[in-house]
């Protein structure tokens, strides 16, 4: 594809964005909409810049991605060990495929209020309903990845001479981390969305609580603005997850 | 031998929960403190809040609002990602507006969605439509764009149309991955579910689940939390059969274990 394609697929796919934008200006430069409800789109982004130089809201975004980055680590480090192990043991396996099986399902938000009342108000219960939430995208993807090794691999680096127990570490972690790390975007994406909707549910700092706070005194403009600073830190990590992922994969085709 | 065998590996789940119970049960015995109720306590909970009238009203109502949303968004989402995969300026069109929008939590959205729709069903059925529509979204494009290019063109050298070609070819052949992004979105429904209630505190399991936390009957808390937990599995668990059913061509008929002896 040369640069001129890419250019006006870029600006097709910007077309909807500011035809959105345009709309929401529309309806509330019109008078469909009273100011209470929705505020133009450049009196939020004003706040949202305004609001970003402020020491609570950086304050807030700090609270909000350390329980992101807290969760989401012991996600990952749980999830792929054990994905790993399951793909190796047959026994492991059988043990940890019915128990996946009954919670993978299960919605974790409802789990909260127990958490709430074991771990308390602060840190910790958020923490873990991220983990919660975030651990079975990357635990399945890893599982997936590492039981799709190719078997000629294995009997190769055997042949080569490698350890049994190294093969694991050597051979199938490296051949499974394209799907991992599939895991690892989706389960981000589930910690940004449970780490907002936990501090929304009882909190007293992060940007979920902001929204709630906005929302109780009927501030609309306050109310957007967290949910725009959560969807740009969203879609930060991803590109960072991004660059990761391309660096780490960097000598394989097509990915 | 076989029969053995079988026969565990359809109770695994089952044996699953009742270990999970347990440990539950081992846990609040040693704890012992009186906001963590012993799993028998709260499954004695259950019957209390499923015979009362209005919880039970509160429940179902729930569950009309998350499978009429869960419907709607089905029908909008996977035609849209089918064409988004098989035309490429439907997908540059669609697809940024979406990478923007995945990461914004729906349910957070639930406290704007009531200033303009009310408290009422129409909001969280927005809510969850939003929610599940998504995952399906992007699911139905990707097994649309992986459908082989050579069926497509047998197909219109037969005297497909466009639109046949579409239903006939590229639905079926997607749909393992659409049905994968079905069984998301139907689990993201039950969670934005028991969010939106939870935010728009008016009827509905999740406005229960945290009403009894906020008045500080944990056993009620506790039983909720079980019988949300049993509709997601058992949703999840009828869903995966249908799924089976499906798509029983495209799955290997055995499980292809991995060695390393």
């Amino acid at each position: 594809m040369n640069v001129k394609a890419i250019s006006t697929d870029v600006l097709l796919g910007i077309v909807p964005i500011a035809l959105l934008v345009a709309v929401w200006q529309g309806i509330s430069s019109f008078g469909y909409a009273p100011m209470t409800l929705l505020p133009p789109p450049g009196l939020v982004f004003m706040r949202l810049v305004q609001q970003l130089a402020t020491d609570t809201f950086q304050q807030a975004i700090i609270a909000t991605l350390f329980r992101l980055f807290a969760g989401f680590s012991i996600a990952v480090i749980l999830g792929v060990g054990i994905g790993l192990a399951a793909a190796a043991s047959p026994a492991v396996n059988a043990v940890v495929r019915p128990i996946v099986r009954v919670l993978a399902p299960l919605p974790k938000v409802a789990l909260y209020p127990a958490l709430l009342l074991l771990l308390g108000f602060g840190h910790e219960s958020k923490i873990v309903l991220v983990a919660a939430d975030a651990l079975f995208p990357i635990l399945l993807s890893t599982y997936y990845g590492a039981s799709m090794v190719e078997q000629k691999l294995i009997w190769s680096a055997m042949a080569a001479g490698t350890p049994r127990h190294q093969i694991l570490f050597k051979v199938v972690l490296p051949a499974a981390v394209p799907s991992i790390l599939t895991g690892c975007r989706i389960g981000l994406v589930i910690s940004c969305i449970v780490v907002f909707l936990a501090e929304m549910i009882t909190s007293t700092e992060g940007l979920g609580h902001l929204l709630v706070t906005a929302a109780r005194t009927f501030q609309a403009v306050d109310m957007f603005v967290p949910l725009i600073t959560i969807s740009l830190l969203g879609l930060t990590l991803n590109a960072l997850l991004q660059a990761l992922r391309s660096y780490l994969l960097r000598g394989f085709p097509e990915i | 031998m076989m029969v053995a065998r079988m026969l565990v590996s359809r109770l695994a789940p089952l044996l699953a929960c009742l270990g999970l119970l347990a440990i539950w049960q081992a846990g609040a015995l040693t704890l012992s403190t009186e906001s963590f109720p012993t799993a028998l306590e709260a499954l004695r909970a259950v019957p209390a809040i499923l015979g009362d009238r209005e919880s039970l009203v509160n429940i179902l109502a729930s569950l009309r609002r998350m499978s009429i949303a869960f419907s709607v968004a089905l029908v909008v989402s996977i035609p849209l990602g089918l064409m988004m995969g098989r035309n490429r300026f439907v997908a540059c069109f669609f697809n940024p507006l979406l990478m923007i929008t995945y990461p914004v939590p729906k349910a957070a959205l639930m406290p704007i969605i009531m200033l303009w729709l009310g408290v009422g069903d129409i909001a969280k059925m927005l809510v969850i439509f939003l929610g599940v529509s998504l995952p399906v979204i992007y699911h139905s494009f990707q097994g649309a764009r992986a459908v082989e290019e050579k069926m497509l063109w047998s197909g219109a050298a037969m005297g497909l149309s466009a639109a046949q070609r579409m239903i006939r070819i590229v639905l079926p052949a997607a749909l393992p991955e659409i049905l994968t992004g079905c069984r998301t979105g139907l689990v993201l429904a039950l969670i934005t579910m028991v969010t939106s209630e939870m935010i728009a505190r008016q009827s509905g399991a999740g406005n229960i689940l945290f009403n009894s936390l906020d008045m500080g009957q944990y056993d009620i808390v506790y039983a909720m939390i079980i019988i949300i937990g049993a509709l997601g599995i058992g949703l999840d668990a009828a869903f995966e059969r249908l799924r089976r059913r499906l798509v029983r061509w495209s799955e290997p008929g055995f499980e292809i274990p991995l060695s390393f002896a």
